[in-house]
């Protein structure tokens, strides 16, 4: 079943009065449940298809659509709701609300939702995929009192809190150490297979990229190598190869 | 049982932040608000005190010698010690002139300290029992009887009394002894500090010479005009045809210090507004501040899910908290500077009306809620900024 279709889209910002196209007429799909990572050089256009597709802006044309809906015909109040209830996001910066503790930024996203689930639920909910995160003992602890691992982990959780069925991850384990790193991507893939949602991660490391069941590759805005499990070995070790000659 | 996380606990998390700035601007709100309490906590005081005066003195009319309509305000409405006089024949020309129903007459003596009186600074007021219809009304049930010659009745606030209570007490007035037989009931009147006695007493006290009045001469007389005449009317018939005397109207009564009070409300006025354009903008930069200083959070929240009226939602409780805090420190404040610095101005010192629950509530809801909307109106432009916020700036990095 496709749950995210992305047609033609491009995306053109005006930069010194000079049109610069980010995202140059890419097309791909996305099943529910699977695992989709994006590769790319820094200003490739893997963070401005990210938000694209997380409705946090629309493309200058082309569509996306998520489960048959298409993102252009929502309002602002619509776009939010779609990232409130399909889309977990989880960024490249830490980005925890300062004032609200561990818990608090996790409970955050259950005010924005209509229907917000009763106080004991949510935090129940929030205590387990902290729990999963290795940080209970955290739980009331305010962002300055966490370090960037432990805050980056947070983040994760928050993503998962409203059952999204789209996890969009941009450059997920930046700043993390290998063990942390190992950790947190056998936490996406258990809840991949667990939850059913499909994941898109962008991210310039070529391991990590590895790991997702299909890779996408982007250059100067277009997407221009398709990758699968079968050809990322040599995808991964070419890579390896120009970074070795750069240096 | 876990405790919700709501809007209201988002909002003072972020409050508390950094407590200075919000503690500044809670004082910039509640020294604006104890400005607004403190004035209309004046104002309103001296107005209840004219029309106190104004209705229980239960005259249409009240006729005072010329030029001495300030000095009779001051009597009645502010209990200052002042004596005045005109010859007792004007009751009758005012009794006999048309449209007047009833007339009754007061003689004012001024106490002074020493071998004259018991008490210094009071107004002895002499009345006729016969005609009396102002002094009767505020007698208490116990004294169901005519005062007797030697006998006087106090004022609530009087020296005499300083209430207590004091009753079967003798006390010497210019030379005569009076035995204290009651006291009237709080009149909010200049005349709840008087000392009252008939027209006999008087008589007795003019007599021992310890007073320098002509006889038979009086200082007010008290008219109600026939029902369904304008006393306006007869008020202006009384000052052409006796030319010795000033006719007040009923809802005249204290119009001088209502002159007055209208200029110092005008200048509180003008005041507060001053002080609201700051407050407004001092509201206006801060939260001009603070809506830079979160962009970046803004478009989190925006990101993960929130509309743009729950994040001006959010910017608006917060400043309604800072404005409802500071408020209710502005009335706290303004109520207790109103109480403490009262005699410090005259007009307040010597009225005797006090402010009532209902007046109290009024002011102080007044307070909160003028406030609450200047901080409201000076975080506006901010507020109205945080929704243009787009989500994309949380992907601009730190």
């Amino acid at each position: 079943m496709r749950r995210l279709v992305v047609e033609d889209v491009s995306k053109t910002f005006g930069v010194n009065g000079t049109a610069v196209r980010a995202v140059d007429r890419v097309t791909f799909a996305v099943d529910a449940g699977e695992f989709v990572s994006i590769i790319g050089h820094s200003g490739s256009g893997k963070t401005t298809l990210l938000s694209i597709v997380g409705g946090l802006c629309r493309p200058t044309s082309g569509r996306v659509l998520l489960d048959g809906t298409d993102l252009g015909g929502l309002d602002s109040d619509g776009l939010a709701a779609y990232r409130c209830e399909k889309v977990g996001f989880v960024f490249q910066f830490a980005s925890l609300l300062p004032a609200l503790t561990a818990l608090e930024n996790l409970l955050l996203p259950l005010g924005f939702r209509p229907g917000r689930p009763r106080a004991e639920e949510g935090e129940a909910k929030a205590r387990e995929l902290l729990g999963l995160m290795g940080l209970s003992e955290k739980a009331h602890a305010l962002p300055s009192q966490l370090s960037g691992g432990q805050q980056r982990r947070v983040a994760i959780a928050r993503a998962f809190m409203n059952d999204p069925t789209l996890i969009l991850a941009d450059e997920p384990t930046g700043d993390l150490d290998e063990e942390t790193e190992a950790e947190v991507m056998a936490f996406f893939r258990a809840m991949n297979r667990r939850r059913g949602a499909a994941f898109v991660m962008v991210t310039h490391d070529l391991s990590l990229a590895a790991q997702a069941g299909r890779q996408l590759r982007m250059h100067r805005g277009r997407m221009v190598e398709l990758a699968s499990p079968a050809n990322a070995p040599q995808l991964a070790a070419a890579a390896e190869a120009r970074r070795g000659a750069s240096t | 049982m876990a405790k919700d996380f709501t809007l209201f606990s988002h909002a003072t998390r972020n409050l508390r932040r950094r407590p200075a700035r919000a503690a500044i601007l809670v004082v910039a709100i509640g020294l604006l608000v104890s400005v607004l309490v403190f004035g209309l906590s004046f104002v309103r005081r001296v107005e209840s005190s004219i029309r106190a005066t104004s209705e229980r003195l239960g005259a249409d009319l009240i006729v005072v010698p010329t030029g001495s309509r300030g000095a009779a305000e001051d009597v009645l409405i502010e209990h200052r010690v002042k004596t005045f006089y005109m010859d007792g024949s004007i009751l009758d020309r005012v009794r006999r002139t048309p449209g007047i129903e009833r007339v009754t007459a007061q003689t004012y003596l001024a106490t002074i300290g020493g071998k004259c009186c018991d008490v210094a600074e009071s107004i002895v007021v002499a009345f006729d029992p016969d005609t009396d219809f102002v002094v009767r009304p505020w007698l208490e049930k116990k004294l169901n009887r005519r005062l007797q010659r030697g006998e006087a009745v106090v004022g609530a606030e009087s020296a005499f009394n300083i209430r207590l209570g004091l009753m079967d007490v003798d006390g010497v007035l210019f030379g005569n002894v009076f035995h204290i037989v009651g006291v009237l009931e709080k009149t909010g009147t200049g005349l709840d500090t008087a000392i009252f006695v008939d027209e006999k007493s008087l008589d007795d006290i003019l007599r021992g010479g310890k007073v320098s009045v002509a006889p038979g001469s009086i200082s007010v007389v008290f008219a109600k005009v026939t029902p369904g005449v304008d006393p306006k009317r007869v008020a202006d018939t009384l000052e052409d045809t006796i030319i010795e005397t000033d006719t007040v109207a009923r809802r005249d009564v204290g119009k001088n210090v209502a002159q007055a009070l209208s200029d110092i409300a005008r200048m509180f006025l003008a005041t507060f507004a001053v002080a609201s354009l700051l407050a407004a903008l001092l509201a206006w930069a801060v939260f001009s501040g603070v809506a830079n200083e979160r962009s970046r959070e803004i478009g989190l929240m925006r990101a993960i899910g929130a509309r743009e009226s729950h994040v001006a939602r959010l910017f608006l409780l917060e400043v309604v908290l800072i404005g409802a805090a500071g408020s209710a420190l502005g009335m706290l404040a303004g109520t207790a500077l109103s109480v403490l610095l009262a005699r410090g101005f005259s007009l307040l010192a010597n009225v005797s009306t006090e402010l009532s629950a209902l007046d109290r509530v009024g002011i102080g809801a007044a307070g909160l809620l003028a406030g609450t909307a200047i901080c409201v109106v000076g975080a506006l432009s901010p507020i109205r900024r945080t929704r243009r916020i787009e989500p994309l700036v949380v992907l601009k990095g730190e």
